[in-house]
């Protein structure tokens, strides 16, 4: 009996080491990231029956377990990604904001004072001084719209390099869940046993992965994580990882999209719509979203600025008598053929009405028999038999070759109007004032290019360039204060769940320290049986003396 | 609930760092003075902004090119008062010649007066403003618009009248043409001097001549009237558009003060609001910090000694 004694003793001691040792554990990762608090689970061991009844033969861990729910955690997950996502979009365009942010740096001063420098000419239209004028403040506003457009152009190849590397983390995390999934698979089948800190690990990947993408996880039977993103892409199955890749656009050399490798070896390009959530997500959606309709937007004024200028100053006449000629360059649209037609088409693409421009970018495909010209803002699709088209203000036509079935091209009639816009004129003597020769005191043309300013010349007549300037402006405050709203919004959604998620499994110090005092005493209770033990068979020994 | 240790300094920080935010933007608007610190504060009201602007900048052009049209107006009508004067001085020496006992010698003097008088109207229909340009040649404003001939002068300028947007919907002549002034309504007041200067220089000997002299100085007489009353005419005209552009000015000058007070509205900031929600915020994040350190402090491992 007095070594049964023993061993009971010596049961319980072990389950109170057992005890500390968790403790301890959960004391020293209480600030470890995705780490979940580990409980012992302890049971009585089975009784041994003596006739007079079962005699308890002491204690067994069954296990150690962590404290884990997988329902709080995907809620978290997806907190997680939105809120990534969300803040990612709004720290980009607030780039934007805080460029337009300044009243006295914007395009809207350089805009006035150019028009005054007109009105001036119009009331001396022989002063070379007044004409110098002219295109001084042209110049300037040239500057301002161009050096606007090169920060937008910078943001875009800052995305680039974002892309590049949310990608490549993407990669190294879901190869790590691959490997997690293999260890963890090997350990579990080893011991039968949890374990427990290598699946933290695997779950906290995975929520640091929808910290870059949206990523759904499927479990397994067998415990291996399946993580598939964007429209069901599989980006980790069992313990094979299928990395992404960053590419160029075929339309577009500037840009990086985000593919992924078929079975065939040949990359597919997803779009910027296949991926939403996280930083991936956020920065896409940016992209297409606000920065190339903010940079559209913006070539839509220089483009219209330049050609309804243009044509009015071509209306009259200069100091020498000569009819004016251009006064800004006016940029042409791109044309983007995707390096994936198989035809010999060049297509191109001219501005016949610049007052018709939207700011969108149009997508031009050819099926084997008909053109279809889909404008991208709104999806709008119309089919042609032949071309040329004008679309919007914009003649599309075939200049050379033949388009192959599946052919297709990216058409951005306003991308590149505001890096283009600059002054023609260099000479003041060539300002068109006059609305008929040989006569340098006329200002009737002067006066005419002056009203300009406040006449509705853009978007069908509908607004001043000032007007579709403002229209940026507030598209871009209201998308903003959006995001602000929103991602607000994310943050405190995220917030909640991860308090839930916490008050579950996360580790809680008075807790830990309430244990620690409990095992204490109960290994010191233990001890204190094993020392009656050894007491009562002491007792048995001294009979024989 | 559970709170988790974690949690606890998690959402310590963060609500710490929402109110340091808040205030850092309060003591952002006291510094700047502005209410709208970005588009983002107040889309509608940014855009309003800046067609406020505009339009103030526009207003404030028109009152520059008003001051333009008040100098030039300022010097045509002084360039006409000397006309006039100069014309009226010719009128009565050409009443003069109405005295029968005037011999041929003193006619003479009189034609010396007007030949003189001819140099001083030229001068002033050839007037330039302060840029060197004629006031009266139309849009040929780097021409001289009269010279000389043996029969009076011709002019060399052109119909054009200049234009000044002197408001949004006015545009405003800022110059008459030399020929409607000097040459207009049927008189040329070149040509009646020279012939005056001729008519005097010519010996009265017979009742013809006398008769002739009579009629030719009659004629004169009508047609320096009728150049007295073109200049007069035009005078008055110019004086109502200064007239004009004075009461123009007075508009401009309350619209100008109205996109003023409309733009301070949009973009200046509530000194007194934001000074008394900067103090607020403050309390609220000192109560924050206190706390935080409060409740961080209280461990049950302080008691286990």
């Amino acid at each position: 009996m007095a070594t049964n004694i023993l061993s009971i003793g010596q049961s319980a001691l072990t389950a109170a080491q057992v005890g500390i040792n968790t403790t301890g554990h959960n004391i020293a990762n209480a600030s470890t990231p995705g780490y979940n608090r580990q409980v012992v689970v302890q049971s009585a061991a089975l009784a041994q029956n003596f006739g007079f009844g079962f005699l308890g033969q002491g204690t067994q861990v069954s296990t150690v377990q962590r404290v884990y729910s997988e329902h709080l955690a995907t809620q978290v997950q997806n907190a997680q990604s939105g809120k990534t996502g969300l803040d990612t979009y709004y720290a980009q365009i607030r780039q934007i904001n805080d460029m337009m942010a300044d009243p006295t740096a914007g395009v809207s001063p350089a805009l006035q004072d150019f028009f005054a420098s007109v009105q001036n000419l119009s009331n001396n239209p022989a002063s070379v001084p007044a004409r110098q004028s002219v295109l001084s403040t042209a110049e300037s506003l040239a500057a301002r719209v161009q050096g606007m457009d090169s920060r937008l152009t910078e943001i875009e190849q800052g995305i680039n390099s974002q892309v590049l590397s949310s990608v490549s983390v993407i990669n190294t995390y879901a190869q790590e869940i691959a490997t997690l999934n293999d260890a963890i698979g090997k350990a579990q089948r080893a011991s039968g046993q949890p374990p427990n800190d290598l699946l933290d690990k695997r779950d906290q990947l995975v929520l640091e992965l929808n910290k870059e993408v949206k990523a759904t996880v499927v479990k397994q039977g067998d415990g291996d994580y399946n993580v598939f993103i964007g429209n069901g892409q599989p980006l980790v199955v069992g313990t094979r990882a299928s990395p992404l890749v960053a590419v160029t656009s075929p339309t577009n050399a500037q840009r990086l999209e985000v593919g992924y490798r078929a079975s065939n070896g040949s990359t597919v390009v997803v779009g910027d719509a296949g991926f939403v959530g996280g930083k991936l997500g956020g920065l896409l959606q940016f992209r297409s979203e606000t920065l190339n309709a903010a940079q559209n937007a913006l070539g839509r004024v220089a483009i219209g600025l330049a050609s309804t200028f243009n044509a009015q100053h071509q209306a009259g006449f200069d100091l020498a008598g000569v009819a004016g000629g251009s006064f800004f360059n006016q940029a042409a649209p791109v044309v983007g053929a995707s390096t994936t037609n198989t035809g010999t088409a060049s297509i191109g693409a001219s501005i016949t009405s610049a007052g018709q421009l939207t700011t969108s970018d149009y997508h031009l495909s050819y099926d084997g028999t008909q053109y279809t010209v889909t404008r991208l803002s709104d999806n709008t699709a119309t089919n042609y038999p032949s071309l040329p088209q004008t679309v919007d203000g914009v003649q599309i036509s075939l200049t050379g070759g033949a388009p192959a079935a599946g052919d297709y091209f990216l058409i951005r009639p306003t991308a590149k109007g505001a890096a283009g816009f600059s002054v023609a004129l260099t000479d003041p003597a060539d300002i068109a004032a006059a609305s008929a020769p040989g006569a340098v005191g006329n200002n009737t043309n002067a006066l005419a290019l002056a009203a300009l300013q406040t006449a509705n010349t853009l978007a069908g007549g509908s607004v001043t360039y000032q007007g579709a300037y403002g229209q940026m402006v507030s598209q871009i405050g209201n998308k903003t204060r959006e995001l602000e709203v929103t991602s607000a919004a994310a943050t405190n959604l995220l917030e909640q769940a991860t308090v839930t998620l916490q008050s579950e499994s996360g580790v809680n110090l008075d807790e830990e320290a309430t244990n620690l005092l409990r095992y204490q005493q109960a290994y010191q209770a233990a001890a204190k049986v094993m020392q009656i033990a050894q007491d009562l068979f002491n007792a048995l020994l001294t009979i024989g003396r | 609930m559970r709170i988790s240790t974690l949690q606890l300094y998690d959402a310590g920080a963060a609500r710490i760092g929402d109110v340091q935010s808040a205030l850092a933007k309060t003591q952002q608007q006291i510094a700047t003075g502005r209410k709208m610190l970005s588009p983002s504060d107040d889309p509608v009201a940014a855009a309003r902004a800046l067609e406020v602007a505009q339009s103030q900048s526009i207003n404030q052009q028109y009152a520059a090119n008003r001051v333009q049209v008040k100098n030039t107006l300022g010097q045509v009508d002084g360039a006409l008062s000397s006309v006039s004067d100069a014309l009226l001085g010719i009128r009565d020496a050409l009443v003069s010649v109405g005295n029968p006992s005037l011999s041929d010698n003193e006619r003479g003097f009189i034609a010396t007066e007007l030949s003189s008088r001819f140099q001083a109207l030229l001068g002033l229909a050839n007037t330039r403003d302060a840029q060197g340009n004629y006031l009266f040649s139309g849009f040929q404003s780097a021409t001289v618009p009269f010279v000389e001939t043996a029969t009076g002068a011709t002019y060399q300028g052109d119909a054009g009248q200049q234009l000044v947007q002197v408001d949004s919907t006015r545009r405003m002549a800022v110059s008459d043409t030399g020929q409607n002034i000097f040459q207009g309504g049927g008189q040329d007041v070149f040509q009646t001097l020279k012939d005056m200067v001729t008519l005097l220089q010519t010996p009265v000997v017979t009742p013809a001549d006398r008769a002739a002299l009579t009629a030719g100085t009659a004629t004169g007489l009508a047609d320096i009237d009728k150049a007295i009353n073109a200049v007069l005419t035009v005078r008055a005209s110019v004086g109502t558009r200064m007239q004009e552009i004075d009461s123009l000015d007075d508009a401009g000058a309350t619209r100008d003060v109205q996109y003023k007070a409309i733009l301070s509205e949009i973009q200046d900031l509530d000194y007194t609001q934001a000074l008394t929600q900067q103090s607020r915020q403050q309390l609220t994040l000192e109560a924050a910090q206190q706390s935080f350190v409060k409740m961080a402090s209280l461990s049950l491992f302080n008691f286990l000694r």
